[in-house]
């Protein structure tokens, strides 16, 4: 063989292969008592198949053990300071605590669960728009920064908060009950843009037992926690809330996921119909929820997904503001520009 | 699979122990390495693996016909048509959507409307890395700079896992020797590997991602909302952002083959400390840049045809290079622009002479400048964010520990080297358990600094 040969290999000391796995198992060892706990947890938050497998084969003896050591904890002390963003672990409003309040009888209901406006009544008055927060998973993006975009330069002030690989139905990232609050304590919103629903179908618990996606029993529990994020954000009645629907995704088995979690947030807005819009981005991209790529815009073809059938792209996502702008138009007049 | 993630971490060591428990017996080596390198790739979506294997197949095949042809038109003709292949491939997972929507829009406009198909296709993570890969080694065959493999030793080669989805882009003729021997297991670079992986580590999780979430990504979001002065750091911001983004996985990504006992080209060399542009591309993505001067600049004529030619040359390449890191005509304007200060510099040398911190001083703004069109979504936004530079307004993002985090990825790169080294040296040489104590700290840490325990996926996945 001639030409070029393999690259030098890097000056310093050289060990052995030994070495190299001495280094693994210390490095296995000391992550398995400081962090085990994690490891369990994220693979308890993985979608089933041969990864959640595998980490879950590792995560559940390391997080037993990490549970009767004390270091996992005294990790987290020693990092606290090093934490970026907003912690949430600890607060109100998590998922977990929504899970145990169950309700026995019929629950009331109230004026909240009718759109005035739908029964000709005069809406009460919003609170002035001062603040719109556009959150939500990846859905949420470019979204975010073309409503900021069409906002921006007039009297409302536009917060981004999207959180990429979130879901109601994963809470290892985020969960969204306890982020919620913390949103809505932290940034005061007048208004809130929910986009999300990618990274759904994860099992979740109703009545106490695991239910997967995507029955009734599954539909119940997701409405449950979208429900408890419109009531957050809908702040006793003072903000308004704009919950975009999920436009149809390209694979079938994510359809499902898909028509459940567009299902079960249509049930979960019932009670607060009053402040929260739904902005059904499957009739406009996705007609009978037949997945397509391009739409006419304008009267030109355009491509409106991004490549993995599921998100919109740019040219999608001006479409989804468009809407969101014309909703939020509807509640505060024209003070909305863009 | 993503290397900052738990499923790697649970992966890897002992995908290593196997390794070298293996590497004395080839014939078990070879396959368990390919079947986890599948594997790694598969976690991405198992269908790419068809892409791959027929990718490796189709080069093989052709290497093989390359080999037995007896006349070099023949020779040409099959490397041709395989690389060809290779190219439809590419162009038809990766720049389909873009140019039949583009392509649609002009024929329209003149009347003459196809109704092409506007579908979107899954880009394949990895597709632009191992079809380069594949390229060079069916044209180095076809050169009699390299042997055809065994088809296994083909299908590893652009297959192995650490440089499976995002390179560096190692050519044939580097990896395939490391393959026909077993790896020395007397002599392993462990602690240079340690070292790469924890500095990719802090580059990737700590730098990039707090660069981009604090100041880049609101900035080129947004851009009518800011002023100047927070503008002209996120300029600087993205330059930093990138560069650790990307140089942090190909350290990760060369620390892990170095533990494995293989040896990975050099992907960065300090770029911002270039005092002229061909020294840019000497120390940028070195392995892509010296891809394209031997398969694109040196096939075209390179500088032997006169100035105009070798300008002509420049620019194809530029652009090719530019368009190569995706379906954006902002890519494309942005290797026109590096082009353009390759050849403007061509032409000048010589007749102009100015102090070295002056061309410092230029290269590095006009690299800094030209990033605007490869991270903006769009012209629009390019040209709000270069206008809104001269605008005034407060300084809101400016954080300290974001500024610091900025100087410190372009500073660093503008010391001398020689001290650096030498430390850098004299850490690796530490022993595992000091190596290891020092894995598991960087890694708890940039654990900890990570958001809702999300690593951002790399800048260079999307290429």
């Amino acid at each position: 063989m001639s030409g070029m040969a393999p690259p030098p290999p890097p000056r310093g000391r050289h060990l052995t292969a030994r070495d190299a796995l001495v280094v693994a198992v210390i490095v296995v060892f000391l992550l398995v008592i400081m962090a085990g706990r994690s490891v369990r947890h994220a693979g308890k938050e993985m979608s089933s198949g041969w990864e959640r497998t595998l980490v879950l084969a590792v995560g559940e003896p390391a997080g037993w053990l990490a549970d009767r050591l004390p270091l996992q904890s005294l990790v987290a002390d020693v990092t606290k300071p090093l934490r970026s963003g907003d912690d949430l672990s600890s607060g109100p409003g998590g998922f977990d605590s929504t899970a145990a309040a169950t309700a026995t009888g019929a629950a009331p209901v109230t004026p909240d669960a009718f759109d005035p406006a739908a029964l000709g009544a005069r809406p009460a008055a919003p609170r002035p728009l001062k603040t719109v927060l556009v959150t939500g998973d990846s859905m949420s993006m470019p979204l975010d920064a073309e409503v900021a975009r069409r906002l921006a330069g007039g009297s409302i002030k536009t917060l981004r908060d999207p959180h990429v690989g979130t879901g109601l139905s994963i809470t290892g990232i985020v969960d969204w009950g306890k982020l919620s609050v913390n949103q809505v304590k932290n940034k005061t919103p007048d208004a809130i843009v929910v986009f999300i629903g990618a990274n759904e179908g994860f099992p979740l618990k109703y009545a106490g037992r695991q239910v997967s996606c995507c029955g009734p029993a599954w539909a119940a529990a997701y409405a449950t926690r979208a429900r408890t994020l419109m009531n957050t954000y809908r702040q006793s009645g003072a903000a308004r809330v704009y919950w975009l629907l999920l436009p149809g995704p390209r694979d079938p088995d994510r359809q499902k996921i898909s028509k459940a979690v567009n299902l079960a947030d249509t049930v979960a807005a019932q009670p607060y119909r009053a402040q929260v819009r739904l902005l059904d981005m499957a009739a406009i991209f996705t007609p009978g929820f037949r997945y397509r790529d391009a739409m006419s815009v304008d009267g030109q073809d355009t491509i409106v997904r991004r490549t993995d059938g599921i998100h919109l792209n740019d040219a999608g996502s001006s479409i989804a503001a468009d809407e969101v702008l014309k909703a939020l138009r509807a509640d505060y007049g024209d003070q909305v520009g863009g | 699979m993503v290397f900052p993630t738990i499923e790697f971490a649970v992966f890897f060591p002992p995908v290593l122990a196997l390794s070298w428990a293996l590497m004395s017996r080839p014939r078990i080596w070879k396959p368990f390495i390919l079947a986890m390198s599948y594997v790694f790739y598969a976690a991405a979506n198992p269908r790419f693996c068809l892409l791959l294997g027929g990718v490796t197949l189709a080069n093989q095949a052709g290497a093989a016909l390359v080999q037995r042809a007896g006349d070099e038109r023949r020779k040409t003709l099959v490397t041709a048509t395989v690389v060809t292949l290779d190219l439809v491939g590419l162009g038809i997972f990766k720049y389909y959507g873009f140019f039949a929507q583009d392509i649609d829009r002009v024929l329209s406009s003149v009347g003459l409307g196809l109704g092409l198909p506007l579908t979107t296709i899954a880009l394949p993570v990895g597709l632009s890395f191992f079809t380069f890969q594949a390229i060079s080694y069916i044209v180095d065959v076809r050169r009699g700079l390299c042997e055809r493999g065994s088809t296994i030793d083909v299908a590893l080669y652009l297959s192995f896992f650490p440089h499976l989805v995002a390179g560096p882009i190692v050519r044939a003729r580097e990896f395939l020797p490391q393959l026909a021997t077993p790896r020395d297991p007397k002599d392993v670079a462990v602690g240079s590997g340690v070292f790469l992986i924890c500095l990719g580590l802090v580059k990737k999780v700590v730098l990039a991602d707090l660069i981009a979430r604090q100041l880049v990504d609101p900035v080129y979001a947004v851009p009518e909302a800011y002023g100047g002065p927070d503008v002209l750091l996120a300029l600087y911001g993205y330059a930093a952002q990138i560069y650790c983004d990307f140089s942090g996985y190909t350290d990760i990504a060369i620390g892990l083959a170095l533990l494995m006992g293989f040896v990975f080209p050099r992907n960065f060399d300090r770029p911002y400390s270039a005092k002229s542009f061909r020294e840019f591309w000497r120390r940028w993505h070195m392995t892509l840049s010296r891809y394209l001067r031997d398969f694109l600049y040196i096939p075209l004529g390179g500088n032997k045809g006169g100035r105009v030619k070798t300008i002509r040359n420049l620019m194809i390449t530029m652009v090719l290079g530019g368009l190569w890191h995706g379906a954006a005509w902002g890519f494309v304007l942005w290797g026109f622009v590096h082009g353009a200060a390759l050849a403007v510099e061509r032409v000048i040398r010589g007749r102009i002479s100015a102090p070295a911190w002056v061309r410092w001083l230029i290269v590095f703004h006009v690299v800094v400048l030209a990033w605007v069109l490869f991270r903006a979504p769009d012209f629009s936004t390019a040209g709000t964010v270069l206008e809104r530079l001269f605008s005034g307004g407060p300084a809101t993002l400016f954080d300290p520990v974001v500024v610091i985090a900025v100087v410190l990825s372009i500073g660093l790169q503008l010391l001398p080297e020689r001290p650096i080294v030498a430390l850098r040296h004299r850490l690796e040489a530490a022993n595992p358990v000091a190596l290891a104590a020092a894995l598991t700290v960087t890694i708890i840490v940039v654990g900890s600094t990570v958001p809702g325990g999300a690593v951002p996926p790399f800048i260079y996945f999307q290429f």
